[in-house]
């Protein structure tokens, strides 16, 4: 499941500089993470470390948009708490995948538009709760962020 | 500084072309919409010019705050008159330090972030996203431009509006309690409350939200979101409530439309942290040489108040918002 800490954390991974500095060529393999580059950066994996984006051609790995370097840190180190508000709006739906087959923890000091729908569940560590559904996620961050 | 000022960046594979109107602006929106490339592609300008491959067109030094965390402080404090622009990775930019070193600072600051920042008066009309327009498909150029992200923020509904939720206790408040005999007052006192009290009215009321625009970009993410869950409510946020009473032209300086025209030619940034308290001393200014008149924010002096000066005011409210409260 997702679990959410809101507001201002100790000791909280920055995501995009996390990436740079420990990537693995492996994952970029992954059609998970393939997935991911395609929809929030509209960029192909091609090979090896080449990414072909439509904005500037051929790039590294280092050059994917920080909001998708995040999510492939939360995503290879769910034992580390990232914080997601690198990750834009186009990451929301992103994050609930990964937490729907892996427990992580993100950090979070935005209010993100999640999808408004009935069946959102999050854990909210602030509160030490669930939280069910669109109304109860927007009730309980205003209180944090 | 004071004025607008107007920025082209281009490479041959990028076009940036955006105009800074205020001391704060703020970039925020979805994920790879080209923002850090922006602040990449300066960065490339500021150390090597124009050999640096980077055409860049601005009439004040454009400066990239890429420092240690550690020093921003003097880092930022020897920059003057320039137009600085920092990037997500900044954690001190949500510090009381850093709106400090804005408040007295003579630079305007484009501050990339999507985490709201409750310590800067900043305006709802100075929040951009980027998006590109062009064909994107390398390796033609792709324009990017930038919007304001609440533009599109909900204006008017059909029905009468039940309620108006204020984000005053003072001046603003008293004259709306007066004025309006259809519509219920609410103060929330303070913009850092009037979500929370917005989720507290009930959801059958149709609500009108007024606050000061000019400082109000950080809480309307928020505001937005509760918007969106309970309907029925418009959104009306001129600069201030005192912008509002120097437009409706009860004050007879001849100096005042044109001021309110071009507000940025008129503020200096290191002397008024928002505009808001721009056109508070601008109506202060304006009404204290006449002793009924004589303005304070806690307290709406009585020829603001008359029936004909209460028209007025109130005629400076677009029309759509105004037929839903009278």
């Amino acid at each position: 499941m997702l679990h959410i800490v809101f507001g201002e954390m100790d000791g909280v991974n920055y995501g995009p500089s996390w990436f740079k500095a420990n990537y693995h060529p492996e994952w970029l393999k992954d059609p998970f993470v393939q997935e991911m580059i395609l929809d929030v950066d509209k960029s192909k994996y091609i090979d090896g470390l080449v990414i072909d984006s439509p904005v500037f051609g051929p790039i590294p790995p280092e050059r994917l948009s920080g909001g998708v370097q995040t999510l492939i840190m939360i995503y290879e180190k769910p034992d580390l708490v990232f914080n997601a508000t690198s990750c834009g709006g186009n990451c929301a739906k992103w994050l609930l995948k990964i937490g729907q087959f892996k427990d992580v923890t993100v950090n979070l000091r935005y209010l993100m538009p999640f999808e408004p729908s009935e069946d959102l569940e999050l854990f909210i560590e602030n509160e030490k709760r669930t939280i069910h559904g669109f109304e109860d996620y927007v009730c309980t961050a205003i209180k944090y962020v | 500084m004071k004025g607008k000022h107007r920025i082209i960046l281009e490479t041959e594979r990028v076009k940036y072309d955006f105009t800074v109107r205020r001391n704060i602006t703020v970039i925020l929106g979805d994920s790879a919409t080209g923002k850090t490339t922006l602040v990449d592609y300066l960065n490339l300008y500021a150390l090597n010019g124009e050999g640096s491959g980077v055409r860049l067109q601005s009439d004040v030094p454009c400066v990239v705050f890429t420092g240690s965390q550690m020093y921003w402080k003097p880092v930022l404090e020897s920059i003057k008159k320039s137009i600085v622009f920092i990037d997500e990775d900044y954690s001190f930019i949500t510090s009381k330090d850093f709106a400090e070193t804005v408040r007295c600072s003579d630079n305007y600051f484009v501050l990339i972030t999507r985490e709201p920042l409750y310590n800067l008066p900043y305006s709802t009309k100075e929040v951009f996203g980027i998006r590109t327009s062009g064909r994107f498909h390398f390796p033609e150029k792709v324009y990017h431009e930038f919007y304001p992200i609440y533009a599109d923020t909900p204006a008017a509904y059909p029905s009468q509006a039940r309620v108006l939720l204020l984000e005053d206790s003072g001046s603003g408040f008293d004259f709306f309690c007066q004025a309006l005999k259809k519509t219920a007052c609410i103060s929330a006192a303070g913009n850092s409350q009037i979500a929370a009290k917005l989720l507290q009215i009930d959801r059958c009321s149709p609500v009108t939200v007024f606050a000061d625009g000019a400082a109000f970009g950080a809480f309307m993410e928020n505001l937005l979101s509760v918007c969106r869950l309970r309907g029925h409510t418009c959104l009306y946020l001129p600069e201030s409530f005192e912008w509002l009473l120097l437009k409706s032209g009860i004050l007879r300086n001849v100096l005042i439309p044109e001021i309110l025209q071009a507000p940025e030619n008129y503020i200096e940034s290191s002397k008024y942290f928002s505009w808001e308290q721009f056109f508070t001393e601008l109506l202060i200014l304006n009404s204290d040489k006449d002793r009924r008149m004589a303005y304070s924010k806690s307290h709406i002096p009585e020829i603001f108040l008359t029936e004909q000066n209460k028209r007025k005011i109130l005629d400076s409210i677009p029309d759509e918002i105004r037929q839903m409260l009278e």
